[in-house]
């Protein structure tokens, strides 16, 4: 394994335990997601891997080095991307990406060759000479990934990469992740955006409170709710959401917006409860689709907050959409 | 890379984040010499050669020590509130060095502010002084001591009491310190602690190299000077190289 962490702990001088125990390893050509809620404690453990800040106990390898004792190697062997996005004002992303990419010493016509191949791959050509200072919060976000990617390390750590961008170059973006791992770096992606890291991670752990509650490849993770089924509801604007039936085993969610998960063997009677309420113009909108990562997810971490994008609302997603809608049309 | 290589990128990497900074900068600093070579005479019912000769030489002592130790900490905390400061330090490059560039980046910036406040004191009181090439050191070590204890602030505190605290220096250095007017106006215990901070030393090696006839030059306030400087420079390094 490339990156080994085993019982980091990790105290903040105020007495918040953002690291409680951690274990987890990263191989070389893998992309592992480290998923949780805002506060799990991903961030934290990020900045120790990369020597900013030290571990209470536990220990952390890269290529079987103790980069707790040597910080200096953890920062040639990774590239970040961190969660606050690089202000760049006064450079253009050409110049930000070029020089941080000689800075990690790599040599100036490859340096200059990988930052125009990113650049075309993510779509954000246009914008390669303008001043960071006019650039607008997705396209710097695209140009703080094109710097941890540029010449990176042997572990990329991208900390909400995908965070201010739009659903297109999202795509492109994760190809690029893809294309990291796939070029043998061990890359270790942080994000709550459960719906996303599904489709891009070949294994996860989740963080909650500091601990990792489960780790796994997705559809290992999904075996817990195999028999389950995701009924996602819209009340109309002003409506009550009626009681629930029995076979609603669980739901979260808040205002308009419900995530209900049902069991399988009730999809039929969901269906026709729900296609009622539906026309009594109780709901707006349902829809019945497998249970996907963020049901396990929700379900190990229990709590609507935790949902994708912070705010308390699934995130939109066409691809489940589509994933529902032939699940619907069977 | 060699260590001249990853200076030289961060020289550039600061020079081009900071170019928008510069006019800026040049413009503060002519409101400071402006301000206490056009607007402290008025306090004065008349001019003595002397009093002239402090303000002409003490112009560009302030402006110095102001922009660094209010522009230095404000911009190292916006570094630390935005990011920037910890992205920084995660790039394979000994720490070290991004303080040497940034040092080095300041230096560039405030030259010019300085020449127009030296400029302006000679015209508006028709002096002609007869400035000694020891102006080039006084300048740099008074600059790099300003910033460096404007970095090493900035590095220790909290952002917010970074800047209060920058504030307070400045009432401090415009009000308190032998800059504009000769130190045994002071009372004898602010003449004390004036001995051993850097600000009266940065007067003196400024007034004893642009007016070598006038004002004395005394070694010990470089040294003074060298001793504050190393100091701050080292507080700044050891923040920069800690593990939280």
């Amino acid at each position: 394994m490339l990156l080994e962490i085993d019982g980091l702990v990790k105290t903040y001088r105020k007495g918040a335990r953002a690291n409680d125990g951690i274990s987890l390893a990263v191989a070389a050509g893998e992309v592992y997601g480290l998923l949780g809620h805002n506060g799990a404690g991903k961030t934290t453990m990020v900045n120790q891997v990369v020597g900013l800040l030290r571990p209470d106990s536990g220990t952390i390898t890269i290529d079987g080095r103790d980069v707790i004792a040597d910080p200096g190697f953890a920062r040639r062997a990774c590239s970040i991307q961190p969660q606050a996005t690089l202000p760049i004002n006064g450079l253009t992303p050409a110049q930000a990406v070029e020089m941080i990419g000689r800075l990690r010493g790599g040599r100036a016509d490859d340096v200059r060759r990988r930052r125009d191949g990113l650049f075309e791959a993510l779509d954000i050509g246009e914008w390669a000479g303008t001043d960071g200072a006019r650039l607008s919060g997705g396209v710097r976000r695209l140009v703080g990934f094109a710097m941890a990617a540029v010449a990176p390390g042997r572990l990329v750590i991208l900390d909400e990469p995908t965070n201010d961008v739009d659903p297109v170059r999202r795509r492109l973006l994760w190809a690029q992740v893809r294309a990291l791992g796939d070029e043998g770096a061990a890359v270790l992606l942080v994000t709550h955006n459960v719906v996303e890291a599904e489709r891009a991670v070949d294994r996860l752990a989740i963080l909650d409170h500091g601990r990792v509650i489960a780790t796994g490849t997705p559809a290992q993770l999904k075996e817990r709710v195999a028999d389950d089924l995701r009924l996602e509801l819209v009340l109309e604007p002003g409506a009550a959401l009626p009681e629930l039936p029995p076979f609603v085993l669980r739901d979260v969610g808040s205002g308009q917006r419900h995530l209900a998960t049902v069991a399988a063997s009730a999809a039929a009677a969901a269906v026709g409860w729900a296609a009622a309420a539906k026309l009594d113009g109780t709901f707006e909108e349902y829809r019945l689709g497998p249970a996907t990562l963020e049901d396990v997810y929700l379900e190990l971490v229990g709590r609507p907050d935790a949902l994708s994008n912070g705010n308390g609302v699934p995130a939109p997603d066409p691809a489940t959409s589509l994933e529902d809608a032939r699940v619907r049309a069977a | 890379m060699s260590a001249l290589h990853s200076y030289l990128l961060l020289i550039r990497w600061n020079a081009l984040r900071m170019k928008g900074f510069l006019p800026l900068a040049i413009v503060v600093q002519a409101l400071f010499a402006f301000g206490i070579v056009v607007g402290y005479p008025l306090l004065f019912p008349e001019l003595d050669p002397r009093t002239v000769l402090f303000l002409a030489t003490g112009a560009p002592a302030i402006t110095l020590i102001t922009m660094g130790l209010v522009a230095t900490p404000q911009m190292v905390a916006q570094a630390r509130t935005e990011g920037s400061y910890e992205y920084m330090r995660s790039l394979p490059v000994p720490r070290i060095l991004h303080l040497l560039a940034d040092l080095t980046v300041w230096l560039v910036i405030v030259l010019p502010g300085v020449a127009f406040a030296i400029l302006l004191g000679t015209w508006r009181f028709s002096l002609d002084l007869q400035v000694s090439p020891l102006i080039i050191p006084a300048l740099a070590l008074t600059t790099l001591t300003a910033a460096s204890i404007g970095y090493a602030i900035a590095s220790v505190l909290p952002p917010m009491a970074a800047n209060m605290m920058s504030q307070v220096l400045v009432v401090f250095v415009l009000m308190f310190s032998p800059l504009n007017f000769p130190p045994d106006r002071l009372p004898g215990w602010l003449t004390g602690i004036h001995a051993v901070l850097p600000v009266q030393a940065m007067g003196e090696v400024l007034r004893g190299t642009l007016a070598p006839a006038s004002f004395p030059l005394p070694a010990g306030a470089f040294l003074l000077l060298g001793a504050w400087a190393l100091g701050s420079f080292g507080v700044a390094w050891r923040v920069m190289e800690r593990r939280g």
